[in-house]
């Protein structure tokens, strides 16, 4: 019997996650309601300017959307069907073991990317937050090397921790300091220390590449960081996260 | 008569403990073959390492003609696999799974083939449902019809009868036979001294990771009938129940 070529492998794969990511309701909470909620919430009262502008207002949604789709939804996912033995029954196919897990990070970028859209396009029509055109061409670029960022660090989550029930836990304890840590990279109301932390976090470089990438400070030594940092993020986290990766969780 | 699988000297590791202590092991073309042993014997270590999911430390798997261990894809496209607990995608429907994994063996179906696979197993009515939506008996048969999908020569099941009440064993038994009738060879584990009597050409008695026997049940009986551990263990005429507590003790395993 002829080996299906490994394309063949990734489209039927592809096919099949795509279709479980769009029938799984709490995937779609974290891909869109969250983003949107903080992007129309961040404009609401009377110090809602004192959080930051509208480019802030946007990579807050972003990030949000980010953290949602790549480190939470992703290895609660990936933890679930490992419990329940989906992948083991993948992984007697003849489809190369690689590709199993591509699908699952293509569907994640594809889910980044439609939420990155939906987050700009509702700031724009809804909110009158507009960019640039060469603006969001940058933002979405950032926005791809941010999911590249958090679903690694997902990767390195579901990596160390073999239980789906304590990764279902550290997943949202994680969801707290990843999220606020982006947030006060722009200020130093909690002290120099934290501000410092907080800017050179994953979501804290995220910020500064979105802020750089949509115009509202400009490309510094500081933006060159970020990005050497998120890079750097990315790589650390998908070693970490494969190299000690279990196909079971027992 | 040619064999399906030829296993020599596989030995399989977790860190110091040993689950198979290098077994020799071969099924002939269109046989049901009965791997049995108490818990921890080393039967699902053993499936693994011929499945693909685990490398064995020693040893040679060769499946038809394809060296498993050197060509793992090919080897993987001629088995039939059933795990002791499968498990699909959570929200995909079962016309959805099946096209799915025949996708991943290469197999093309139509939607009216699928509907017309799922009619063969009673399961028309629930080509919309959700794999976790069915009963015990019908996700042994969904299972089983996704390790055949591909029209495998070798099918391996890892306690294919497992939670199943009295009718949906006779029905998996009579489909097993029907395989066997179709000139496919099956390797199969199960706990069930009387079904591996009734059903298996050979079966082989395994204890901490090693074949103890290995015969036809008939022979099994016959080669240890006056054994008297295993008269102990009879109540009765011998069976192959008594050869097996006999061969592998009386005391329980986790």
């Amino acid at each position: 019997m002829a080996v299906p070529t490994w394309s063949s492998a990734l489209k039927v794969l592809l096919r099949a996650d795509i279709t479980a990511q769009v029938r799984t309701p709490q995937s779609l909470v974290l891909t869109f309601a969250l983003p949107l909620i903080l992007l129309v919430a961040t404009g609401l009262g009377k110090n809602s300017a004192a959080l930051g502008g509208p480019a802030f207002r946007i990579s807050l949604g972003l990030t949000v959307g980010l953290v949602s789709i790549g480190t939470v939804g992703y290895s609660l996912a990936i933890a679930r069907d490992r419990d329940t033995g989906v992948f083991q029954r993948l992984r007697v196919t003849p489809a190369p073991t690689w590709t199993i897990m591509v699908s699952r990070w293509i569907v994640q970028v594809g889910a980044v990317l439609i939420m990155a859209m939906v987050v700009l396009v509702v700031a724009a029509v809804f909110l009158g937050i507009t960019l640039p055109p060469q603006d969001y061409l940058f933002t979405v670029l950032v926005t791809l090397l941010g999911s590249a960022v958090f679903l690694s660090i997902g990767q390195a989550i579901v990596g160390l921790i073999a239980s789906a029930d304590t990764l279902n836990a550290a997943g949202r304890l994680l969801y707290v300091p990843l999220i606020g840590l982006s947030v006060f990279g722009n200020t130093d109301r909690l002290g120099t220390t934290v501000e410092m932390v907080s800017r050179w976090s994953p979501g804290g470089c995220l910020e500064t590449l979105l802020s750089a990438a949509m115009g509202a400070t400009a490309w510094s030594g500081q933006s060159w960081g970020a990005l050497f940092a998120s890079f750097g993020y990315s790589v650390v986290f998908a070693v970490i996260g494969i190299r000690w990766f279990r196909w079971v969780s027992h | 008569m040619t064999r399906a699988l030829r296993i020599t000297g596989l030995r399989v590791t977790y860190g110091p403990v040993v689950a198979v202590d290098g077994i020799d092991l071969e099924v002939r073309e269109g046989e049901i073959y009965g791997l049995l042993g108490p818990n921890g014997a080393g039967k699902t270590s053993a499936l693994s390492a011929i499945e693909g999911l685990l490398r064995p430390a020693a040893g040679d798997i060769v499946i038809g003609e394809i060296d498993a261990r050197a060509h793992p894809l090919q080897a993987k496209a001629e088995l039939g696999v059933q795990l002791q607990a499968t498990s699909f995608h959570l929200s995909l429907t079962l016309v959805e799974i099946v096209r799915l994994y025949a996708g991943l063996y290469g197999v093309t179906l139509s939607s009216p083939q699928i509907r017309e696979l799922l009619g063969e197993i009673n399961l028309q009515n629930e080509a919309s449902k959700r794999f976790r939506e069915l009963s015990g008996g019908q996700q042994q048969r969904f299972s089983l019809l996704i390790a055949t999908i591909h029209d495998p020569a070798l099918v391996l099941l890892d306690e294919p009868t497992a939670g199943l009440d009295p009718q949906g064993r006779r029905q998996l038994w009579d489909r097993i036979e029907r395989f066997r009738k179709e000139g496919r060879s099956i390797l199969l584990t199960t706990h069930s001294m009387e079904e591996a009597q009734a059903v298996c050409d050979r079966v082989a008695i395994m204890d901490h990771g090693k074949i103890l026997t290995v015969g036809t049940p008939a022979a099994l009986i016959a080669a240890h009938r006056d054994d008297p551990k295993v008269r102990q263990a009879a109540h009765g005429e011998v069976t192959l129940e008594d050869v097996f507590i006999a061969l592998t003790g009386r005391e329980l395993r986790d």
